[in-house]
């Protein structure tokens, strides 16, 4: 079992921006727009931002607001299908027996967005990326509790998922949308999350991340993420 | 310049803001003298891969990373059009 303090919290998604985009999308009254954007990351220099996918922009937008002022910032990067529209590019290069485009390839492996984080922000604390299946935003949380437990004063977990090319979405199921969700983590005992071998519950209708911020939004203190190996509790303690 | 030349010159500049992403600048804030990579225009390593690779896919030329004035012909525009027009001529 782990304990945290979920301090703030940042989300984008297409069309959802604001607190009160999120309040309304999480009672139901609103949905993520349909239209493909990335969020405004015009805080950073053109020439660094010019590289970004819509992966990096997300988990920029969402990282950078909770990052202010702190200094010494571990971050754990979570994203289980990562660089989708740049892996599907690469290899359509491929195909077409095309020299592949450098950029390309050397921002497609899946610690791409922390180095350009650890590169932008002149960030040398600890970084981790992550790809688990359906529970990693709770293989996260684990990975930047264990930060917590070694001493650092707070540490950053993002978690982003891109929508993948057409090509992919027959296999890819669980991006109903591009999102990204940020969650500023400190020491503390409001937030608890236990594991137990897997039961037969279903699977959460949104990917956890975002489950989790409709479950906070709504007030509700008690839910149950069930992962392929186990099953997944959440008790909040306001 | 002779008009083939500046035809050149124009279509590199628009080369290296396309294939790098450069949204912010026009062809015409690019100097032919200025220096690309490191200072100037600031680009970088990574820049100076996909540069090379848009020039060899756009003028169907061959460019030799090892080669050791492989890194002068890539100074500014100006060393760029001589070399275009060296390597097309041949």
């Amino acid at each position: 079992m782990i304990t945290v303090n979920i301090s703030q919290w940042c989300a984008w998604a297409p069309g959802l921006q604001t607190r009160a985009d999120w309040q309304a999308w999480a009672t139901g009254n609103v949905s993520a727009s349909a239209v493909t954007q990335a969020p405004d990351v015009s805080f950073l220099p053109a020439l660094q931002r010019r590289r970004l996918s819509t992966l990096a922009r997300m988990a920029f937008a969402v990282g950078w607001p909770l990052a202010e002022g702190l200094e010494k910032l571990p971050l754990v990067f979570v994203s289980r299908h990562g660089e989708t529209p740049r892996t599907f590019a690469i290899l359509s290069e491929l195909a077409r027996q095309e020299p592949l485009s450098p950029t390309q390839f050397s921002l497609s492996v899946h610690n791409a967005v922390i180095g350009l984080w650890s590169i932008m922000r002149g960030e040398t604390s600890e970084m981790t990326a992550i790809a688990a299946t359906d529970d990693g935003f709770e293989h996260g949380m684990l990975e930047a509790a264990g930060l917590l437990n070694d001493g650092s004063p707070a540490v950053l977990l993002i978690i982003a998922e891109d929508a993948p090319p057409a090509a992919y979405r027959q296999w890819i199921d669980d991006v109903p949308f591009a999102y990204a969700v940020g969650l500023l983590l400190t020491p503390g005992k409001q937030w608890q999350l236990s594991s137990s071998v897997a039961a037969d519950v279903p699977a959460a209708d949104l990917p956890h991340a975002l489950s989790w911020l409709r479950a906070t939004l709504n007030g509700q203190n008690g839910f149950i993420h069930s992962g392929k190996r186990c099953t997944w509790n959440w008790q909040h303690r306001p | 310049m002779s008009v083939p030349q500046q035809e050149l010159n124009r279509d590199i500049k628009q080369l290296i803001i396309d294939s790098l992403g450069l949204e912010d600048i026009s062809a015409q804030d690019i100097e032919d003298d200025q220096t690309l990579f490191g200072e100037g225009l600031g680009l970088d390593s990574v820049d100076a891969l996909e540069l090379g690779l848009a020039i060899q896919k756009r003028y169907g030329i061959k460019i030799d990373a090892d080669a050791k004035d492989t890194r002068n012909h890539f100074t500014n525009v100006a060393s760029l059009v001589a070399f275009v027009t060296a390597r097309q001529a041949a």
